[in-house]
C-alpha cells in the first residue's frame, strides 16, 4: 500500500484538537516525570493551555469542507465538534478547581491531570466517532480514567468503594454494551462503519430483524449507564458520594456530554430501522429519570448525593430533545449541555470550597453560611437556582428552549411530566438556598461558626476563585445574553448532514414522537 | 534454493506401492512424525541430564555419575526408573485434583512447542503461518499449571515458589517475545522455516546473531528465566523455598516437572539456534563448497549429506547452548526476586523497546541487510 | 464425510462440550480457585474454536493473551489476596439462586431464538488462514488506525494508572511523627525505603554484567 497517499487519505487533520490534548498529556506525564514534585507548580496551567488550544483547534474546524477522517473512523461534524467542545471546556474548569483538593489531600497531581485529560480525549473520540471499533475503543478510554479518577484518593474508603462499584457496574455495561454492537456487526454482514451498518440491514429488507431489536437495548443499556438514566443510574449515589469532588463534577458535566454525543451518532445512524422503538425506550428512561431523579433528591441530606439525583433528573430533561428529534429538539440538547455545563460545575466548584474550608458536604452544614462567606453564598446559590429553571438565569432558557421543542413535536406527556418535576426540583434547590442565606446567626451550623476566614492567597486557591467568578458570570449572563449559544446550538444541528437527514425522516415518517407519548398518557 | 528431501512425499508413495488406499497411507504417516519428536525430546532429556551431571561434576572437580553404563551415561535412565517405581504420595489436605493436574499442564504445552521446531527444510512437524507465535503463546500456559501446583500443594513454600513462578515467567514472557518480533520483522514471517531460510545462503555472516546481538542476548536471558535456570531458578530456590512448587511431589508427577523443565531447556536451546544461529544452516555455505567441487546442488548424495548435517547443525547449536547454560549455572549466583522483577521490567523490557525499534529503522534504511 | 470433515465436527463437539462445561464450572463452583481455573479452560476451548475456524493466529493471540495473561493474573490475585473462607449461608439463598436461574434461561431462551430467527448475512469468502496475520496487520494501518493508536493512549494511561493505585504512598509528615509502635505494624516501611536504594544499584549492575 502507498504509504503517501494513505496518509492524503487519512485526513489526519480532523483530529488536531484531540492531538492537542495528546500532546499535552505527554508533555504534563515526561516532565512530571523530569522535575520531580515541584511540577505541580505549572502542570496544571499546561493542561488547561493545552485544552483551551483544544478548543481553538475546534473553533478553526467550524467549517471544514470535509469532516470524514480516518476512513470513515471519525466524523469531525458540526455536531461533535459541540460536544468535543463542552467535553474540552468542562475538562478546562474542572482542572483549577482541583489543584487544591489534590494538593489537600496529598496525592500527586500531574497523574491526576494525565488521567482526567485522557478521559477527555476519550470523550472527545466518542463524540466523533463514526465506527463501532472506534467507539468502543474511546467509551473504554473514557471508561477506565473515570474509573481510576473515582478510585484516585485511594487511602479514603469511600473512594475505593466508589471506585470498585463504577468499576464492576461500569464493565458489567460495558459488556452488554459489546455484545449489542457485536451483533450489529453480525446483522450487518461484517461491517463496522455505522453508515455502512444501516444502509446493509436497510438493504435487507424493510422489517427489521429481531436481533436488531435486542442490538437496540443491549446498546441503551450501555448508553443509559453512562449518561446515568434510570435504571442504570445506581452507580451515580455511590460514586459522587465516595469520589473526589473534581472527578464528580468531571463526570457530571464530560462524561455525560460524551454519553449523549454517543447515543444521538449511534442510534440516529445505526437505527434508522427501529427509530420508533428507541424513542420509545428513551421516553420511558426520561420520564423515569426525571421523576426518580428529582424526588429521591428531595430526601438526601448530602450536597454530593443531592447533586447526583439531581442530575439523574437533569439527563431526563435532556433527553427530550433526544426523544422529538427535530432541529429545535438538538438544539435543545446542546444548548441545555451548555449551559448545564457551567451552572453544574459552579455548583461543584462551591461543593469544594466549602468542604476544603469545613471538612464536611452535609447540607445542614451549610446554614447560616451567608454570614461567614457571601461571595461563595451568591455562587452557589446562583448555581443552583438556575439548576432548578428560575428565570432570569441560564438553566431557565436552556429549559424553556427543551420545553418548547418537546411542545412543538407534540410530545404533550413528556413536557408536562418535565414540567412538574421541575417545580419540584425547585423546591430541593431552594431548600439549600434558604438554609444558607435566611438562618438567624445562632442558628448557624457548627461548621459554618468555626469558618475559617476567607483566604484567596492560599496556594491553589486563586484558580478556584477564578473558575468560581467564570462559572457564576456565565450561569447568570448566559441567560440574559444567551443568543451566540443559542445560534451555536442552532448551527451545529443545522450543518450536521446526519441529523439532517434523520430530521427529514421523521418528518416523513409522520411523527412517532405523538405515538410513544400516547403510550404513555395510557 | 532447494526443497530438501520430502519425506512424507516418499512414505506416502511407498506405502501406495505397496497396495495400501491413499487415504489410510496419510493417516498412518500422521502420527509417526510426533512420536518421532516425542521420543527424541525424550531422549534429549537423557543426554542433557548426564551432560548437567558431567560438567557440574567437572566444574566441582569431580568425576559425576560413572558406574550406570558406559561413563554414566545411563545414570539418567537410572534415575528414571527410581522415579517411577516410587510411592505416589498426594499429601493430606492437599487438593488432589490440581494436585495432579499442576504437572501435566507444566509438561503439555512444553512438548506441543516441538511442533514448530524445524531440524531441516521438510524436517518439521508443521510449517504454520503463526509459527513462533504459537510457541510464545503455549509457553504462556506453563505459569498455570506451576500456580496450580503450588495452590494444591497446601505448603507455604510451594505456594511462593509457585507465585513466584507465574510472576516470573509473565514478566520475561515479554521481552523474549519482544526480541522475537524483531527477527520476525526481519523475516517477514512468523514461521520457523521462513526465519531459518532468510538466515542462511551466507554463512556464519548471515545468521541473526550478527544483526540482532541485542536480541539474541535479550533472548537468551529470558528464556534462561522461562527455563527457571540459575541465576533465574528462585521459584525453586533450595535456601529459601526447599523446593518451591515442587516441595510435595513425588514419584512420576515430579518427574514430569523434571522432565518438564529439561525439555525446556532444549527447546529454548533449540529455539535460540533457529532464531539467531542459523538453524540447519552450516556456518561455511553447503552451496559454495558444492560448487567448487564441481558438484551439482540437486545431486541425491549430496542432498542427503546437507539434510544430516543439517540435523546434526541443529542439535550442535543447541547442546553448545545447553552446555553455555549448564556452565553458567555453576558460575553465576543467584539474584533475588525483586533484582529479578526489576531486572526484567526496568532493564529488559525498555531494552527490547529500542531493540525493535532499531531494527525496525534499520530495516527501512538498510532493506538489503534487514530483510527490506 | 472425509477425514478432515469427520475430525472437524468431533473437534466441533469436544471443544464445545468442553467450553460450556467448564464455563458452567466456572459460574456454579463454589470454590473461587477451580472457577479461575476453569476459566482458562474456556478460554482454550474457544481459541481451539478459532483454530476449527481457520484463524490459527486469533487462537494462538487468545492462548497468550487471556491464559498467559488475564487467567494467570485472576490467579494471581486469588491466590495473593486472602485465604479461602466458607460463607456462612443464606436462609432462602434458593430463591435468589432461582430468580437467577429464571432470568438466564429467559436470556437464553431469546438470545437462542433470535440467533435462530435472524438471517444472518453470512460472509462467502474463504477464510484468510495464514494470510489472515498480513490483512489484520493492513487493517491496523489502514481502517482501523485511529482505534489502534487511541488504544496505546489507552494503555499507557493504564499503566500510570495501575501504578498510581498500587504503589506506596510517599509518606507524609505527619505520619512519621507518630509513635514508635505505629511503625512496627507496617515493619516493610523502614527496610523498603533501604532496599529501593540497593534495588537500582543491583539492578544496573546485573544490567551490566
Amino acid at each position: 500500500m502507498d504509504f503517501a497517499n494513505l496518509g492524503a487519505q487519512l485526513n489526519a487533520g480532523t483530529i488536531l484538537p484531540e492531538g492537542v490534548v495528546i500532546l499535552t498529556l505527554l508533555v504534563i506525564l515526561v516532565g512530571d516525570l523530569i522535575v520531580g514534585r515541584t511540577s505541580s507548580r505549572w502542570t496544571p496551567y499546561v493542561a488547561i493551555a493545552g485544552l483551551v488550544g483544544s478548543l481553538t483547534a475546534l473553533f478553526y474546524q467550524w467549517d471544514i469542507s470535509d469532516p470524514i477522517g480516518f476512513l470513515g473512523g471519525f466524523n469531525s461534524d458540526a455536531l461533535s465538534i459541540v460536544f468535543r467542545g463542552i467535553i474540552a471546556l468542562s475538562a478546562a474548569v474542572t482542572i483549577p478547581m482541583a489543584i487544591r483538593y489534590i494538593e489537600q489531600s496529598g496525592t500527586s497531581l500531574a497523574e491526576f491531570l494525565v488521567i482526567l485529560l485522557t478521559a477527555t480525549l476519550g470523550g472527545m473520540f466518542l463524540a466523533g466517532a463514526d465506527e463501532l471499533v472506534m467507539i468502543f475503543v474511546s467509551l473504554e478510554t473514557l471508561s477506565i480514567s473515570s474509573y481510576l479518577l473515582t478510585g484516585y484518593m485511594k487511602r479514603d474508603p469511600r473512594s475505593n468503594e466508589a471506585a470498585l462499584k463504577y468499576l464492576l457496574i461500569g464493565a458489567a455495561s460495558s459488556a452488554i454494551f459489546l455484545y449489542g454492537v457485536s451483533l450489529l456487526y453480525g446483522l450487518s454482514g461484517g461491517e463496522t462503519n455505522l453508515n455502512a451498518i444501516a444502509s446493509n440491514i436497510v438493504a435487507q429488507g424493510s422489517e427489521p430483524p429481531i436481533g436488531l431489536v435486542i442490538a437496540l437495548v443491549f446498546v441503551i443499556a450501555g448508553i443509559a449507564f453512562k449518561i446515568a438514566a434510570v435504571p442504570f443510574h445506581q452507580w451515580t449515589p455511590d460514586v459522587y458520594e465516595g469520589s473526589p469532588t473534581p472527578v464528580v463534577a468531571f463526570l457530571s458535566v464530560g462524561s455525560k456530554a460524551a454519553g449523549f454525543a454517543l447515543a444521538i451518532r449511534l442510534l440516529v445512524t445505526a437505527f434508522p430501522l427501529v427509530a420508533d422503538e428507541w424513542r420509545f425506550v428513551f421516553t420511558a428512561l426520561a420520564v423515569l429519570s426525571m421523576v426518580l431523579g428529582n424526588v429521591v433528591a428531595l430526601a438526601q441530606t448530602s450536597m454530593k448525593r443531592m447533586l447526583a439525583y439531581s442530575s439523574i433528573g437533569q439527563a431526563g430533561f435532556v433527553m427530550i430533545g433526544l426523544i422529538v428529534g427535530t432541529d429545535a429538539g438538538y438544539a435543545s440538547m446542546v444548548f441545555y449541555m451548555l449551559v448545564y455545563l457551567f451552572m453544574n460545575l459552579g455548583g461543584f466548584t462551591c461543593v469544594i470550597l466549602f468542604s476544603l474550608r469545613t471538612g464536611t458536604d452535609q447540607i445542614s452544614e451549610y446554614s447560616g453560611l451567608y454570614q461567614k462567606d457571601p461571595l461563595l453564598t451568591l455562587g452557589l446559590s446562583v448555581c443552583l437556582l438556575s439548576l432548578g429553571g428560575i428565570p432570569p438565569l441560564a438553566g431557565f432558557f436552556g429549559k424553556l428552549y427543551l420545553f418548547w421543542a418537546g411542545w412543538q413535536a407534540g410530545a404533550y406527556g413528556l413536557v408536562l411530566v418535565g414540567l412538574v418535576t421541575s417545580v419540584i426540583s425547585i423546591y430541593y434547590y431552594i431548600r439549600v438556598v434558604k438554609m444558607m442565606v435566611v438562618k438567624e446567626p445562632q442558628e448557624m451550623s457548627d461548621a459554618v461558626k468555626n469558618y475559617p476566614e476567607v483566604r484567596w492567597t492560599l496556594p491553589g486557591m486563586r484558580p478556584l476563585q477564578v473558575s468560581l467568578v467564570l462559572a457564576v458570570v456565565a450561569t447568570s449572563l448566559a441567560g440574559i445574553l444567551s443568543n451566540p449559544l443559542f445560534t451555536l446550538a442552532n448551527n451545529s444541528v443545522t450543518n450536521t448532514p446526519l441529523l439532517q437527514s434523520s430530521v427529514a425522516m421523521t418528518q416523513d415518517a409522520g411523527a412517532p414522537v405523538q405515538l410513544a407519548d400516547a403510550e404513555i398518557n395510557q | 534454493m532447494n526443497q530438501g528431501i520430502d519425506l512424507q512425499g516418499s512414505f506416502v508413495q511407498a506405502l501406495i506401492d505397496l497396495g495400501i488406499p491413499a487415504g489410510s497411507a496419510k493417516a498412518l504417516w500422521l502420527p509417526l512424525p510426533m512420536v518421532l519428536m516425542l521420543i527424541a525430546a525424550t531422549v534429549s532429556i537423557f543426554v542433557v541430564v548426564w551432560l548437567e551431571r558431567k560438567i557440574s561434576a567437572a566444574a566441582q572437580q569431580r568425576i559425576g555419575p560413572e558406574y550406570a553404563g558406559p561413563l554414566g551415561t545411563l545414570q539418567a535412565v537410572a534415575d528414571g526408573m527410581k522415579l517411577v517405581f516410587k510411592e505416589d504420595i498426594i499429601p493430606a489436605k492437599s487438593d488432589p485434583l490440581l494436585f495432579t493436574l499442576g504437572p501435566v499442564i507444566v509438561v503439555i504445552p512444553v512438548l506441543l512447542s516441538f511442533l514448530i521446531v524445524p531440524f531441516g527444510q521438510n524436517l518439521v512437524i508443521t510449517d504454520i503461518g503463526v509459527g513462533i507465535f504459537l510457541w510464545i503463546a503455549l509457553s504462556s500456559i506453563a505459569p498455570i499449571g506451576l500456580l496450580m501446583a503450588g495452590y494444591s500443594s497446601n505448603n507455604k513454600y510451594s505456594l511462593l515458589g509457585g507465585l513466584r513462578a507465574a510472576a516470573q515467567s509473565i514478566s520475561y514472557e515479554i521481552p523474549m517475545a519482544l526480541a522475537v518480533l524483531a527477527v520476525v520483522m526481519m523475516s517477514n514471517s512468523l514461521s520457523t522455516i521462513d526465519i531459518v531460510q532468510q538466515q542462511s545462503g551466507h554463512g556464519v555472516i548471515g545468521w541473526n546473531i550478527i544483526r540482532q546481538p541485542v536480541g539474541f542476548l535479550i533472548f537468551w536471558i529470558a528464556a534462561l528465566a522461562e527455563c527457571e535456570r540459575l541465576p533465574f531458578d528462585l521459584p525453586e530456590a533450595e535456601e529459601e523455598l526447599v523446593a518451591g512448587y515442587q516441595t510435595e511431589y513425588t514419584g512420576m508427577k515430579f518427574g514430569l516437572f523434571y522432565v518438564g523443565s529439561y525439555v525446556n531447556l532444549v527447546l529454548s536451546a533449540l529455539l535460540v539456534a533457529i532464531l539467531y544461529l542459523g538453524g540447519w544452516d552450516f556456518p561455511i555455505p553447503i552451496e559454495m563448497l558444492a560448487n567448487w567441487l564441481g558438484v551439482s546442488e540437486t545431486t541425491p548424495w549430496l542432498q542427503i549429506i546437507m539434510a544430516s548435517l543439517g540435523v546434526m547443525m541443529t542439535l550442535f547449536k543447541a547442546y553448545l547452548l545447553v552446555f553455555i547454560a549448564i556452565l553458567m549455572r555453576w558460575t553465576v549466583p543467584r539474584v533475588r526476586i525483586d533484582q529479578l522483577l526489576d531486572f526484567g521490567w526496568k532493564f529488559l523490557l525498555p531494552v527490547s523497546l529500542v531493540n525493535l525499534l532499531l531494527t525496525a529503522g534499520l530495516k527501512l534504511a538498510l532493506p538489503f541487510a534487514f530483510g527490506g | 464425510m472425509n477425514l478432515a470433515e469427520g475430525v472437524q465436527l468431533v473437534s466441533l463437539l469436544l471443544l464445545s462440550a468442553m467450553m460450556l462445561g467448564a464455563a458452567l464450572g466456572v459460574v456454579l463452583l463454589s470454590n473461587i480457585v477451580y472457577s479461575a481455573f476453569l476459566l482458562g479452560g474456556v478460554f482454550v476451548s474457544i481459541s481451539g474454536l478459532y483454530i476449527l475456524l481457520n484463524a490459527g493466529f486469533v487462537a494462538a493471540a487468545q492462548v497468550l493473551i487471556y491464559v498467559g495473561a488475564v487467567n494467570v493474573l485472576i490467579l494471581f490475585g486469588i491466590m495473593l489476596v486472602n485465604k479461602q473462607r466458607d460463607f456462612t449461608p443464606i436462609p432462602n439463598a434458593w430463591i435468589g439462586k432461582l430468580a437467577t436461574g429464571v432470568v438466564c434461561l429467559g436470556l437464553f431462551a431469546l438470545l437462542g431464538a433470535m440467533v435462530l430467527g435472524t438471517p444472518w448475512a453470512l460472509s462467502t469468502e474463504a477464510a484468510a488462514g495464514d494470510a489472515a496475520i498480513m490483512l489484520i496487520g493492513e487493517h491496523f494501518f489502514s481502517d482501523f488506525l485511529l482505534p489502534f493508536e487511541l488504544a496505546s493512549i489507552l494503555l499507557l494511561m493504564a499503566l500510570v494508572g495501575a501504578i498510581i493505585l498500587a504503589r506506596r504512598e510517599f509518606l507524609p509528615d505527619e505520619d512519621l511523627d507518630q509513635p514508635a509502635d505505629q511503625v512496627l505494624t507496617l515493619p516493610e516501611r523502614p527496610r523498603e525505603l533501604v532496599s529501593a536504594g540497593s534495588t537500582g544499584n543491583t539492578a544496573d549492575e546485573s544490567g551490566d554484567r
